[in-house]
């Protein structure tokens, strides 16, 4: 493991450890009974489901979505992707020797070490939280990795696909209580975890984002590639309601070190401030 | 003319196309009084929500040019150099920044440097440069409601989630967009943005500000598709007096959408610079 590979690891525990150290809400207990869907709020316009607030996966299902068996400070984490039922992405076996070759220089190969917008499904189930912005007509979400957002456009409109986008372009529906999101237009270069687990310019996704209790949100990803992959597939993760007070997206923005290494350097660390001494500004980071 | 800041032009050329146009139809420009009653959101408060375009004036409108001050923007005028002038389409004056003697030196140093401007290193802007984006250019996405007022700029992908509530800055966090405390005083949005880390520039002319900048941002909606937007901009320790600004931004037809803003996942800018500009690439003779 290299440096810069430890240091964004703890960082992400970090920034992780601020929301895991929220007491167990009431949400943990309850149970999803399929027989009486949770109703959500109301957005003032007495119709669209309330989704607003500050959210978040738990787990670690980011270093990689196939599941890992942990390691050093990092916990285990099962495979969210729930079809196929062996929990394995199903991959062409061309496609899957390229998995294995990303998984191998993962620690210099990952876009996300350059800071670069995590891209969709992966933004969703990142260490760090995302943020809900809604009114009526209007859905966005923003994501705090990297300061990514993403505005969600009705779907009465086509995709504009003339070019590939990091984050996608999203059209969006709403089936009763659920929002569904198709998205397409992405690039190539985005992967979808930590592990080399990637797609071409022919994924597509389709999104679904169901509350399923005041504080829990089941995010649900169709998975479809026919360059890379041998059928479509589905991950499924729940977001989190982060409840405790004051809490917000802050600003994530990477700094360079000497080497144009890029690291994560929180608002809150000495760091990321340069006093008004003008000789120091320009100077890198240091990791 | 001898450095032509490449990246502002090849910047300004993308930028043109930043904007898309889902339609050729044109939407019916709709007939808006001066005086018309405004959108309002349920509680009352001016809806500011939709797709906005700043016009012209501010800092940046000035300057997209070249070290000698040319300004390919303003064939009109504007020097861009913080000196005045007027900005490109006879735009409203330009601000007239007064440097502390210390502050000056490092402008000067700076204006050299140009190639050291942390946006064209794909940073966050800052505040008011994140609106404050050369004119027709980038768009920004306003939502929303009885908490925030959030901005979603095109432009490096800069997010300001404002609360509304006048709540007070918090300790220890210093940001590339500091942090933004609003309230609204009658129909008019009062942002009070603190908390700097010291590192913007206000444009690529080495106009900069440093971590004891303190901005006061007005919103006020004048009719249904326009926004005047003000700006106060102290700081002590660079700034004889404060800066004022201020420029309108309009909607954009519903038939264009904002668009995503990659930098750093496919930068081309620092290749044009010369290796003596602490860029990749030897100039060509």
């Amino acid at each position: 493991m290299t440096r810069v590979r430890a240091l964004g690891v703890v960082l992400g525990c970090v920034v992780m450890g601020g929301v895991l150290a929220i007491p167990p809400s009431e949400s943990v207990a309850q149970t999803t009974r399929r027989d009486a869907p949770f109703v959500p709020a109301r957005l003032w316009d007495g119709k669209t489901p309330d989704f607003r607030g500050i959210w978040q996966v738990r787990g670690t299902a980011h270093v990689n979505i196939e599941g890992h068996p942990g390691g050093k400070g990092l916990a285990a984490s099962r495979s969210i992707v729930v079809d196929p039922p062996d929990g394995k992405i199903p991959y062409k076996p061309e496609a899957l020797a390229r998995r294995q070759e990303n998984y191998r220089n993962r620690a210099t190969a990952d876009p996300s070490l350059k800071c670069y917008q995590a891209g969709v499904p992966r933004a969703t189930y990142v260490a760090t939280p995302l943020q809900i912005l809604q009114s009526p007509g209007n859905f966005a979400i923003v994501y705090q990795e990297n300061h990514a957002f993403r505005v969600f456009h009705p779907d009465s409109r086509p995709h504009f696909d003339a070019t590939d986008w990091w984050m996608g372009d999203t059209r969006y529906r709403w089936e009763g209580d659920m929002l569904v999101a198709d998205v397409a237009a992405m690039t190539d270069q985005a992967w979808l975890d930590q592990a080399g687990n990637f797609h071409s310019t022919e994924f597509h996704v389709v999104e679904k984002y169901r509350m399923t209790g005041a504080d829990r949100i089941l995010y649900e990803a169709r998975i479809e590639d026919p360059i890379v992959y041998a059928r479509p597939w589905t991950l499924r993760t729940t977001l989190y309601r982060v409840t405790q007070p004051g809490a917000r997206i802050i600003e994530d923005e990477c700094l360079e070190d000497a080497n144009g290494v890029r690291h994560h350097i929180s608002p809150s660390d000495p760091r990321n401030l340069l006093k008004s001494d003008y000789s120091r500004w320009r100077k890198p980071v240091r990791p | 003319m001898r450095r032509v800041y490449l990246a502002a032009v090849l910047g300004a050329l993308l930028g043109g196309a930043s904007l898309l146009q889902l339609s050729a139809q044109s939407a019916a420009a709709p007939p808006v009084a001066p005086n018309a009653s405004l959108p309002r959101l349920p509680g009352g408060r001016p809806d500011l929500q939709g797709l906005w375009l700043k016009s012209a004036g501010g800092f940046q409108g000035l300057f997209i040019g070249s070290l000698d001050g040319t300004n390919f923007a303003a064939p009109g005028g504007g020097r861009g150099d913080g000196r005045g002038g007027r900005g490109a389409g006879g735009g409203p004056p330009a601000p007239r920044y007064e440097y502390t003697p210390e502050a000056e030196a490092e402008r000067l140093d700076r204006l050299k440097r140009g190639y050291e401007d942390p946006e064209a290193r794909c940073h966050l802007p800052g505040v008011p440069r994140a609106l404050d984006q050369p004119a027709a250019l980038y768009p920004v996405q306003i939502i929303q409601d009885e908490k925030y007022v959030a901005l979603l700029h095109e432009a490096m992908h800069d997010v300001r989630i404002i609360p509304t509530d006048n709540s007070p800055h918090p300790k220890n966090y210093w940001a590339w967009d500091g942090d933004s405390r609003g309230r609204w005083e009658g129909d008019t949005l009062v942002v009070d943005v603190s908390n700097f880390n010291g590192r913007t520039w206000l444009d690529m002319a080495g106009n900069f500000v440093d971590e004891n900048e303190h901005v006061l941002e007005r919103f006020r909606l004048l009719d249904r598709d326009t926004i005047l937007y003000e700006a106060t901009v102290t700081d002590p320790t660079v700034f004889v007096k404060p800066i004022e600004m201020r420029f309108t931004l309009k909607r954009v037809p519903a038939e264009q959408q904002i668009l995503e803003y990659s930098c750093l996942e496919g930068e081309r800018s620092l290749q044009h610079f010369t290796e003596e500009d602490g860029g990749k690439k030897r100039r060509v003779k």
